[in-house]
């Protein structure tokens, strides 16, 4: 990437040139000075002045060195005893290399093998420099000294958060309390500044101060404060007020567990407040418009002067990448606990085993687990589903499990577990597991495979087949599963929400659904294309290539559905235009096409123009257009058109229906 | 408003450069500059400007000490820190002897102009 050079880079070079050519001289003189001298002092300014400048350009490595060193030189001054041969070696050995980077950043030439060098270098000075006591030990946590205060002044509870870019905390926190200990007597702070040192990443910070000044008073004290959010101050509760209520307890029956990577905050009246889930959602479209906003900025800059458009461009990627991290705040703040899917199941699962006669008791795991609130609102329907299928199908009777050596009782354990950006549902019964043989059997009846690919199928993979459409659909269905709401339909909410699911079982054993499930929905990387004067979006994760092919030199344009040889595998291929019923306005000749992947099936869609990729956020669908097979969700462009999204594996079954109608005729 | 005026102090010419085109940018006027602590104290009571920036490492005498001296003679100096990463407790030391606030490098301009104004309650 070629960045203009910083305006200011001959100056650096000039005095980095400088600092490092007597850096080298006192390096050879310190063996000589009494230890602890002022040469010490000069040497660590040196050293420090060109990291300071060489961070402001960006100059990482040169960074990387000079710090490294300074740690060592810190530490060599501060123990006062003459340094060994070694470390001196070693400095001498940090200053060229900062003085090849800094012809580097001249212009000069770079040999390939001092990159590696540096490497090793930075290394040695980091392993040299951890052999010696800590320059300044960090100073110990003064014990709390019991403040008193007029016990008639007011107390009032402060807490503020330093954000999360927070470069000195400490530092930040200690400004807070000087400017809070100006304005009355601090009675209590939590944690002290000295402990959030070096603890990057934001903090929550709670006192009390006692005071004579209002609540708003005391508030606009933080005005002049950089780097604080989350501000609130109020008044104390007397000492013998009564604790608040505890949070509405789960039912007694349900069992909340919570797995590591999933700890619970320990709740704080203080540190949460009710904001309206619609509230949230404007929220993230308003953040949404912001990103849409940006990117039709960028499309804008492509016509100005190159000149400018470089740091036009620089300015709107920084813009960005702020409107991200807000989007991404938003979306946090969507965040909702999986015990709301739960909470009502224990009920409804008691309700229907009694009717059929069984005894089942529900467990659930990682209530606290949470997720975006729009994949909570679409999970609902498919976990209920499974769930009431377990109880209705999976699990048996109190006398079929006795007889079979089981307790009376079927379990039904509901579980949600982290997994770095994925969240894990499982809902697993010790009821009597899937019939393979059923399942196969029925495949073939059904015409779903051929008796030959059925019988190349292994015992696991042919529960699997309990995915395809009409296969666990029960034609008896009860009215409590529902019918004609087979397996299919969870499976195709799950994916609709860009997730998986697997199912494991064994005879006599139970199954295991598992649904593997994205923290989040909305953000959705798209290719867009275009057919029939329309552009819609195809998400990029099912996309496995793209194409080009000329079906006239194959008979014509009038094509339903032919095959296509991508990457040395022939896939079926079918126009998205006909699909849609869309006149195709491409011109005669080559045709683009994108070969996408569902359920291990490749298949490629025709269409008139590859257009681009796009990063957008998706919306649900409205009704009507909810109903429509093979639309996933809408979206706005960057430049401000609305766009349909489209759902691969809808519409991979439309073109099969299509075809086995075509077939039938 | 009348024109804020900075006194800017570092040691390297770099980074007075660096700091003069981002407030001149912003509407500041540039009162002096500084390349030592002694240098910084006396330009300070000379020209009493409305905010200065501080380097800590500096030769002759620290940003810190320079800090201190700085707002012993006028409580209401504005002084900001420019510290470099892994210097906290500098920094820290610095707020105690009267620093107003602190910005770490490598900054960027607005960065830099985000803590003025928040201080100066613009």
């Amino acid at each position: 990437m070629a960045e203009a050079p910083h305006k200011y880079l001959h100056a650096f070079i000039a005095e980095a040139t400088e600092h490092l050519e007597q850096l080298a001289s006192e390096l050879v003189r310190i063996e000589q000075e009494p230890p602890g001298g002022p040469l010490w002092d000069s040497i660590f300014r040196r050293v420090h002045s060109v990291k300071g400048s060489a961070a402001t350009i960006g100059l990482k490595t040169i960074v990387d060195i000079a710090h490294v060193a300074e740690t060592l030189i810190a530490k060599l001054k501060a123990q006062r005893r003459r340094p060994e041969r070694m470390q001196v070696d070693l400095l001498l050995q940090a200053t060229d290399a900062l003085v090849r980077e800094v012809q580097h950043a001249s212009g000069g030439e770079r040999a390939k093998e001092d990159r590696a060098d540096t490497g090793t270098l930075v290394e040695r000075l980091s392993v040299a420099s951890s052999a010696l006591p800590d320059a300044a030990p960090a100073p110990a946590a003064r014990p709390a000294k019991k403040v008193e205060a007029d016990p008639n002044l007011p107390r009032l509870d402060v807490t503020f958060s330093l954000i999360k870019a927070c470069q000195a905390p400490g530092a930040r926190a200690l400004i807070v309390q000087r400017k809070l200990k100006s304005a009355g007597t601090l009675l209590e702070m939590e944690p002290q500044p000295g402990s959030l040192m070096q603890k990057k990443g934001g903090a929550r910070v709670t006192a009390v101060l006692a005071t004579a000044r209002s609540v708003d008073e005391v508030r606009a004290l933080f005005d002049g404060i950089p780097e604080v959010e989350g501000v609130a101050v109020r008044p104390s509760p007397p000492a013998n007020a009564p604790p608040p209520e505890p949070a509405a307890a789960l039912s007694a029956r349900t069992l909340t567990t919570f797995p590591e990577g999933a700890p619970l905050e320990e709740p704080r009246a203080d540190a949460t407040v009710r904001v309206r889930a619609q509230a949230l959602d404007q929220l993230l479209d308003q953040a949404a418009e912001v990103l849409h906003g940006i990117a039709r900025m960028r499309e804008a800059a492509r016509h100005l002067p190159e000149k400018v458009a470089a740091q036009f461009e620089a300015e709107i990627d920084r813009l960005r990448r702020t409107a991200r991290d807000l989007h991404g705040r938003v979306m946090n703040a969507r965040l909702t606990p999986f015990y709301t899917l739960t909470e009502r199941l224990p009920r409804a699962i008691r309700d229907l085993a009694h009717r059929l006669g069984k005894e089942v008791e529900l467990e659930v795991q990682g209530g606290a687990v949470e997720l975006d609130r729009t994949v909570i609102e679409a999970l609902a329907d498919p976990l209920t589903h499974l769930v009431r299928n377990a109880v209705d199908h999976g699990l048996e009777t109190g006398a079929q499990r006795l007889a079979v050596g089981k307790s009376g009782r079927g379990l039904l354990v509901l579980s949600a577990r982290r997994e770095r950006d994925k969240v894990l549902v499982e809902v697993s019964d010790d009821g009597a597991g899937f019939d393979a043989a059923r399942l196969r059997r029925r495949a073939i009846d059904m015409g779903l495979l051929s008796s030959e690919k059925v019988a190349e199928l292994s015992e696991q993979q042919s529960y699997e087949l309990a995915f395809l459409p009409g296969l666990s659909t029960r034609a008896e269905a009860t009215d409590l599963s529902g019918r004609g709401v087979g397996l299919d339909a969870v499976k195709s909410a799950v994916e609709g929400l860009g997730g998986k699911i697997s199912l494991r079982s064994a005879a006599g054993k139970g199954s295991r659904f598992t649904l593997e499930l994205p923290l989040s929905v909305s953000m959705a990387n798209l290719l867009l294309v275009q057919v029939g004067g329309e552009m819609y979006g195809l998400p990029m994760t099912r996309i496995v290539a793209t194409t080009e092919y000329d079906l006239s030199a194959r008979g014509g344009e009038g094509f339903e559905a032919r095959s296509l040889a991508v990457m040395g595998q022939l896939v079926r291929a079918y126009s998205l235009a006909k699909l849609f019923g869309l006149p195709s306005l491409a011109p005669p000749g080559p045709r683009p096409f994108a070969v996408l992947e569902v359920d291990g099936i490749t298949f490629a869609l025709s269409v008139d123009r590859l257009v681009g990729q796009e990063e957008a956020v998706l919306k649900p669908l409205f009704p009507p257009l909810d109903r429509i097979r093979g639309l996933a969700g809408t979206t706005v462009l960057g430049n401000g058109r609305p766009l349909l999204v489209l759902d691969p594996r809808g519409l991979h079954e439309l073109a099969e229906v299509g075809q086995r109608l075509r077939g039938a005729a | 408003m009348p024109q804020r005026r900075v006194l800017i102090v570092d040691d390297a010419l770099f980074m007075r450069n660096t700091l003069r085109d981002i407030f001149t940018t912003a509407g500041f006027a540039v009162a002096g500059e500084a390349d030592d602590g002694v240098q910084a104290v006396n330009l300070f009571r000379e020209l009493k400007p409305d905010l200065v920036t501080m380097d800590i490492v500096m030769p002759y005498k620290s940003g810190i000490d320079a800090t201190r001296e700085i707002v012993q003679h006028d409580p209401g100096a504005v002084v900001i820190m420019c510290s470099a990463l892994g210097q906290e407790s500098l920094v820290m030391e610095a707020i105690e002897a009267g620093a107003t606030d602190f910005i770490v490098k490598p900054f960027r301009g607005e960065d830099v102009l985000a803590v003025v104004k928040k201080v100066l309650g613009e």
